[in-house]
């Protein structure tokens, strides 16, 4: 089965439908789906660039993750929720789309680099100021900031391609 | 001059056809509006929930206000440029049109409570820069502007299915 036929198959189904014709469901959604990923951006802005050395160097870069992370993955488990119910809702709109998917890939990226690879970081504690290893994840943190942005730009820009 | 002149006088300035005409002019300044207004409302939250008494990544809120405010201007800033543009693009229908009236209005409470907030208690802010929970003044203020910026949002996302543009 190709990914159209899917689209059409899903598309056809009583949920799909549903979810459509009650007109209230879409826009209430994406705004829950806005002010979740609003939640992941306010985060991701302040722990990457405490990351970067810009921003509320006073504090550890683990009180940081620590006050943040698990906003951020609360907020991306509503986003993936929110998200799918409007992929169900409309399915020609985004799996045939290529910026869907480059979203999709940026997601899967910024979402494992931030719950796995910091959280590594927080476990061996290596994150004493001006340690190398966060002096060597500076490009990263600039990296992520600019990925997190990019993904809500191409949400957006879904609806038009 | 009346009000529709004015608003069909924005409507025939050769920016607003431009962006009704150019396919990518539109999609790109509403995406770059929605970015702004995440940053808006994610660095907003951080204080509004700290006023409400959730501990943000610093004790002193003063401080935590300071750091964090230039980002949200600066974003602020981003979104009613964006706006305005979208509003340019039709700009009889935006301001015929019901979400967008409540929305300007929400946006004129979240400021008044801002307002509010820096003319009561932050002017006492020393007292209870560090204190959880934070006085009662504060907590209102916090959860005013949370329960306002949320309304913003939804109302703006209602927008973009109620609007009745005109080419």
């Amino acid at each position: 089965m190709s990914i159209a036929t899917f689209g059409d198959w899903l598309y056809a189904t009583p949920v799909s439908t549903a979810i459509r014709e009650t007109t209230w469901i879409i826009p209430n959604v994406q705004a829950i789906h806005i002010l979740a990923i609003a939640i992941v951006i306010g985060s991701a802005l302040a722990t990457e660039l405490r990351f970067a050395g810009v921003f509320a160097t006073d504090r550890q870069p683990t009180d940081m993750l620590r006050r943040y992370l698990p906003w951020m993955r609360r907020a991306l488990l509503v986003l993936l929720l929110t998200g799918l119910i409007l992929l169900v809702a409309e399915p020609g709109r985004t799996l045939g789309n290529a910026v869907f998917w480059t979203k999709m890939a940026l997601v899967a990226g910024a979402s494992l680099v931030t719950l796995q690879a910091r959280k590594a970081l927080l476990r061996d504690a290596v994150t004493v100021e001006g340690g190398p290893a966060l002096e060597a994840s500076r490009p990263l943190a600039w990296l992520m900031v600019l990925i997190w942005c990019a993904i809500i730009f191409c949400g957006r820009f879904i609806a038009y391609t | 001059m009346s009000i529709e002149t004015t608003l069909q006088q924005i409507y025939d300035l050769p920016l607003s056809s431009l962006i009704r005409e150019n396919v990518n002019a539109f999609p790109v300044i509403e995406s770059l509006h929605v970015l702004a207004v995440a940053l808006v409302f994610g660095t907003i939250l951080i204080v509004d929930l700290r006023l409400l008494g959730l501990a943000a990544h610093r004790p002193g809120v003063r401080r935590l206000i300071a750091e964090l405010l230039p980002f949200t201007w600066a974003a602020f800033a981003l979104a009613v440029v964006t706006g305005s543009l979208m509003f340019m693009s039709n700009a009889l229908a935006y301001a015929a049109n019901t979400e967008f009236r409540l929305k300007l209005v929400a946006l004129a409470l979240a400021g008044l409570n801002m307002a509010w907030f820096h003319s009561t208690a932050y002017r006492r802010i020393d007292r209870w820069d560090e204190v959880l929970p934070p006085p009662a003044t504060a907590r209102t203020a916090g959860l005013l502007s949370l329960l306002t910026w949320i309304t913003v949002i939804f109302l703006g996302r209602w927008i973009g299915f109620t609007l009745e543009v005109v080419f």
